[in-house]
Formats: structure tokens, sequence, C-alpha cells
């Protein structure tokens, strides 16, 4: 039974091996020059492997391509406008706004962005918010501190680093399952974006200094 | 897959489905057939014309039959569309189709039958659906789909099952026979699929063509464009961008590879003399070279989706006029070999700019990727109303009769690009010692040309740019102003106004329907 089944799943992945290769010379004709937007990752690797979203927020992203918060639509503008077209990162969305950071996140290469939901911006009390909302050079630090000027994959998200602002971001975990900074979740990670890597995360993070 | 008994096996399982033995023939059916078809189609394809792919035609067909809620996403793909992701799309509602193939031709092999018709037909009506189809193109599908059915015959007969004394369940007649079936069913798709590629990569016909191209020298040949151009800033832009930098926005699958002895461009519509042209007999009129900024309407703010060229070809307007234009026409639509329509308004075309049939970019045949042999160019206007790839027919027409391909989807029917500016360096959240610093950029407002630009850093008073030179209204103009930069983080924006003296407005919208508008900015910090 075993391995009968075994050799079925051989046959199988003998046939998946034919279709890949029938999408390897599309990559080749097209793929090289098409969009500037496009990642250069390894050409084999189907669109869905390559950038693996994970995390239980991510259930809450709508699927439908057609939709300009889904995944794929996010894959394909650059990281403000892609943020712009998801609902659960309203809050953020305005802050970035308010802070005149669009077309520089937008045109910064190659970086990650932590994302707070709006939800992560109702933790903070109403008054405190405003406060921050209000005052566009702080509101400029925030948001600069989360963005780490290289492109992070989960294999390299653990760890210390550098943020526009300045500061240091601390990253903690493994696999699918991090903390940013001790106390903030990653709720949905590895979401592509024309140029940035995002992680969803659950609580806004303040720089130390 | 496991079994919901709570009893250790081997005790008795409940009969009825779905049982592991069923699923996975039904898999080993569906798959072998549906590879044994795909893959001598595509070798059949390879041999005949590599897009009568039912798979590429199939994709390609979606794409053009995106439904109306779908167009948000046709909006948001315009400037990026990542077309594996559709091939992936399409390659997954196959495997799922060959696997319920596979289940139908396990009960009865006359429905898996009808299942592989349609399978095939499906593809077979996609390929016939192109513009350029000829009868010919169907022949893969074919050779395809009789190949399937020996297939699929053979693997529903190797997976034969009895019913075992033992157990009261069907087991297969012959295991040996049906991993063998299976397995060599599969490598020989594998093979034929492999054997198509090669042949594919060999036989570019596109490639092959370009490379036999020697273009005359211009008849009326571009002054050569000062240094004065550019205002040698590191981090700006070349004035004139490199063939393999300059963007690529298109829906094409794949590059059309279109073969010159097939080649025509014919003029239709509402003309008195219809008219249909070689590629030698274009070239023949004589060519002309022009130095134009080319822009797409779906670049942000700031955005990357901007290039200009020395672009040789054919003046479109006199071609026109020699057909004998009939009176209350305003739209010209442009057809490319994949299908694509493009509207582009008539008066644009007619009014004295430089509206050109291009065969040539940067002193080389039209690469591929830029539309190998020709594409329009009309000055002015945002590509997708005036800059047709791959162009094959022109049709004189109005714009109450015909709705091109993005007009379909919601863009606006004509489209004057609208004037504006980028910061090209320093880039965003660069940090710089405190002192000069140099901004620099470009600013655009194609047919207006650019009078001055403008820098604002923080909320500080607006400030003359310095202007390089701009030979002509058609060009994008570099621009740089030195700041005198102080500690801290600083927003920079720039504004342009044209030669009307219209001032670009800080409004920010989107691309969609007719071009983004608002001042670009960058942040910076200075230590």
């Amino acid at each position: 039974m075993n391995r009968r089944l075994f050799a079925a799943a051989g046959v199988i992945a003998l046939l998946g091996l034919s279709a890949c290769g029938g999408s390897d010379t599309d990559d080749t004709a097209s793929g090289g020059t098409t969009a500037p937007t496009m990642s250069a990752t390894a050409p084999s690797a189907s669109p869905s492997m390559m950038s693996a979203q994970f995390g239980p927020g991510c259930a809450a992203v709508p699927t439908d391509p057609a939709n300009p918060g889904s995944f794929d639509a996010m894959a394909k503008v650059p990281v403000a406008t892609a943020a712009s077209g998801n609902p659960v990162l309203s809050t953020l969305v305005t802050a970035v706004k308010k802070a005149n950071l669009v077309d520089s996140l937008n045109g910064a290469q190659g970086v990650t962005v932590f994302a707070p939901t709006n939800d992560a911006f109702a933790k903070i009390p109403k008054a405190d918010l405003d406060k921050v909302l209000a005052d566009d050079a702080t509101l400029e630090k925030v948001l600069t501190y989360h963005v780490v000027p290289t492109q992070l994959s989960p294999d390299t998200l653990a760890g210390t680093h550098k943020t526009l602002q300045g500061g240091d971001v601390t990253v903690t975990g493994s696999d699918m399952s991090f903390t940013v900074d001790g106390t903030s979740m990653v709720v949905c990670g590895n979401v592509s974006t024309a140029n940035a890597t995002v992680y969803i995360v659950d609580a806004v993070l303040m720089p130390k200094s | 897959m496991e079994p919901t008994d709570i009893e250790p096996r081997p005790a008795t399982r409940r009969p009825g489905p779905p049982r592991p033995g069923t699923v996975v023939r039904a898999v080993a059916v569906g798959l072998c057939t549906a590879a044994v078809t795909l893959g001598v189609s595509h070798l059949g394809a390879a041999v005949v014309d590599p897009a009568a792919d039912p798979v590429l035609a199939v994709g390609a067909a979606s794409i053009d039959l995106a439904p109306q809620p779908l167009k948000a996403f046709a909006i948001r793909t315009f400037g990026t569309n990542d077309k594996i992701v559709l091939l992936g799309g399409v390659y997954t509602v196959l495997v799922l189709a060959a696997v319920a193939l596979g289940a139908a031709a396990l009960r009865r092999r006359r429905f898996g039958l009808v299942g592989l018709v349609a399978f095939t037909g499906v593809g077979a009506v996609a390929v016939l659906s192109r513009p350029t189809a000829t009868a010919v193109d169907v022949l893969p599908v074919l050779a395809g789909a009789g190949a399937g059915v020996v297939a699929m015959l053979l693997v529903v007969r190797a997976a034969r099952t009895v019913t075992s004394a033992a157990t009261g369940r069907p087991r297969l007649l012959n295991r040996r026979q049906f991993l063998a079936t299976a397995g060599g069913t599969a490598v020989g798709a594998a093979a034929v699929t492999t054997a198509g590629q090669a042949i594919a990569r060999s036989r570019p016909v596109g490639a092959e063509s370009r490379a036999s191209v020697s273009l005359p020298p211009p008849v009326r040949p571009a002054p050569p464009l000062p240094a004065t151009v550019s205002v040698g800033v590191d981090g700006m832009p070349p004035f004139v961008t490199p063939n393999r930098d300059f963007y690529r926005v298109d829906t094409a699958l794949i590059v059309p590879q279109v073969d010159l002895t097939d080649w025509r461009l014919t003029l239709d519509g509402a003309v008195d003399r219809p008219r249909t042209w070689r590629y030698e007999d274009l070239l023949a009129r004589g060519l002309v070279e022009r130095d134009i900024t080319l822009n797409c309407v779906s670049n942000e703010v700031g955005g990357p989706y901007i290039g200009t060229a020395r672009w040789t070809g054919i003046p479109l307007a006199p071609l026109l006029r020699e057909a004998g234009l009939r009176p209350g026409q305003n739209q010209l639509v442009s057809r490319s070999v994949e299908g694509m329509t493009i509207g582009t308004p008539l008066e644009a075309i007619l009014d004295g700019r430089d509206a050109l049939l291009a065969v040539g970019m940067n002193g080389e045949p039209l690469p591929l990727d830029h539309g190998f042999p020709l594409r329009m160019l009309v000055p002015g206007l945002y590509g997708y109303v005036g800059a047709c790839k791959w162009l094959t027919s022109m049709t004189v027409t109005t714009f109450d009769a015909f709705d091109p391909y993005w007009v379909q989807r919601g863009w606006a029917p004509d489209a004057p690009v609208k004037t504006a500016s980028r910061i090209d360096t320093p880039k965003p959240f660069a940090q710089r010692p405190a002192g000069p610093v140099m901004i620099a950029g470009v600013a655009w407002a194609q047919r207006r040309g650019i009078t001055a630009v403008e820098v604002q850093v923080d909320d500080g008073p607006w400030q003359q740019a310095r202007l390089a030179d701009g030979p002509s209204p058609d060009l994008w103009r570099q621009w740089t102003y030195r700041w005198d930069a102080t500690p801290g983080s600083h927003t920079l924006r720039v504004r342009a106004t044209d030669a009307t003296g219209a001032t670009q407005t800080a409004q920010r919208v989107p691309p969609f329907p007719d071009g983004a508008t608002g001042w670009h900015s960058v942040t910076v910090t200075i230590t």
C-alpha cells in the first residue's frame, strides 16, 4: 500500500517536472525584461513558492486577485500603493500620507517594512495616537523605525536590524513564528510587493530614542 | 489519506469512495493524459508556430476575456503584469481538470473521451481565436488530443482492478503493469515536452528575422544631442535610455516572434484606398530619425516607467492621407500580432507632430521586447493610446464605433501626457553629510515642453531649479538644484511648469484612469 502510494507520488512528481519545464521557457522569453518590478528569483520556482506568506493573519487577506488588497495584486505595485489597497492597513496608510512618506517608500529599493494593522494602532490610547499623528517629526521617526533598508526573508528575519530611523529592531523566533521587539507578533509575514517585503505585525513598534 | 477507523490495521475498512487507491488511479490517468496531450501539443506548436501552444493561447484568451469583476485587477496589473502568475493559474486549473478527467475515464472510458474532447476543445478554440491564427495552427492541439486518447486508454487499461478476496476491496489487477505504464507515459510526456522546448529555443523566428534586418540610414537624421542636455550629476539616469533599460509594460505572455516573411501591415476602415505593406515597402519610403520620450500611464508619481530613445521610423500622417481619409472619422485603431488593440485620436496623428511607425531604436532594429518589427509612436500621448507594439493592422474608425483594449477596461479613450517631474537623486531615505547637496531629476510634458522646475525643502519657499538644455518639447528635461543641507530629516519636493504656463497640480490622483498627478517627494536624512 505504502509502496504503491510512494510510486504514484513519484509518477506525479515526474509529471510535475515536465509541466514546470514548460513554464521555464516562458521565463527566459519574457522574465528577464518584463516588468521592472519582477523579482529576479530562481526562474524554476513557481510564484507561489517563491513568495509563500505565512501566519494566522494571512487568512484575513482577500484571495480574489482582482482585489487590490490580495497578495497577487500587492506583489505588482510598490509598497505604499500596495498597502493602500489593503483595508487592514488603512491607519498605517493614513499615517504614511501624513508624514509625506508615500513616494519615498514607493521609491526605496529592496526594503523590509513591518506594517502594523489597524488593530495595532487601536491598541494605542486615542489621545497618544492623535498626538503622534499630529506631530510630523515624531510620526516620521515612528514610521521609519518600521523600515529596514535591506530585504529580509523569513530565513534572515531573526536578529537585530538597523532601521531607517537609526535605531535597531530585534526580531526573535523562527520558522513561522516571529516577534518584533519582544511584543509585536508577526501575524502575516513575507508578503511581497514590487519593491519591499512586508511583515504585518499586531503592535506598533516604538523607537527607543 | 488515513482511514477513520479506530482499530489498528489490518482491520476492515469501510467500502465506498473516496478510497486512496481510486484517487491515486484517477490522478495517474488524468495527469498522464494531460501531460501527453500538452507535451505533444507543445512539440507540435514548436514546429508549426510557437504561439499555437494551447496553454499559452488559453492564458492569453483569459486575459482578454477578463470580466468586469476582474477589471480592478487588470488595472493593477497594467504596469507590471506578472504573466507567470497567470500561467501558474492556467496550469492549476489544468491539473484539477485532468484529475476530474482521470476519474471520469476510470468510471467509463466514454466519459473520459468526452472529457478529453472538451479539454482539448477549449485549447483549440483559444488557439483559433488569436487574430493571426490559420487553420494549420489547430494541428498541434489535434495531435495532442490524439496522443492523449492513446495515453488515457493505455493507463486506464493498466489500472484495471479486481476485488480482493482477502479484504473485499478492489485492488490493482497488476500493480507492476500499472506503475510501468503510468511511469512510461510520464517519461514519454516529459521527453516530447523537452523536445518541443529544444525546438522552440532553436527556432526563435523573431530573433532570426531581426538579425537579418539592416536598416537603411535615415533620410532625415536627427541632429546630435548636445552634451548640455545632461546635468552630469551622479545618480541621474542617462538622457538617452539604453534599450536594455527601457521600461516594458504590455500584456504579451511571451514576446511575439514575428517572421518578417509573413508579416504585413494593413491599413483599412474608413479610407478610400486600403493598403497592405511589406516591411521592405515601408523601409523604401525613407526613414526619419527622432528623439522622443515615451512614458506609461500606469506610472505612479516618481515611478520608473519612462524613457527616451532615438527612434527611426516612417512618418505616419502621410500614409493615412495617401489612403484617402473619409470625413467624420476620429480614431485610428492599431492591432498587434497577438491581438492587442490600441486607439489613437486621429487628430493627434495629423496635427503635425512626429507620429511614427518606428522600426529602429537607438541605432538598431526595434528589439523584440519593444515591438519588432514595428511599433507606433505618438509623442505626447501615453503608450496605451499611442504606442502599439508588434503592429500589424491599422483601422480608421470612430471612438463611438470601437473601444480598444484598455478603454474596455475603464481607461480614458484619449490620454495626453500630464506634466510631471521626478527627483532622481538623492534617493529616498538617503543619508548625506551637511553642506551642499545636489538635488537632480527629470521633468516632462511632451508636446508642450518644460519651462521651469521648482524645488521645495520641507515647508520652505519654492526655489527655481537650473534646467539643462531641452532641444525638443517631446523630450524630458533634466534639472538640478544645489541645496545647502542642514542636519535633520528633510522632505524634498519638486514641481514643473510647462510651456503653456501651467504648473503641476499638487492634487494626488492615482494612475487610473488617465495618469497620476501630484508633486513627487523624497525624504532624506542629513547628518
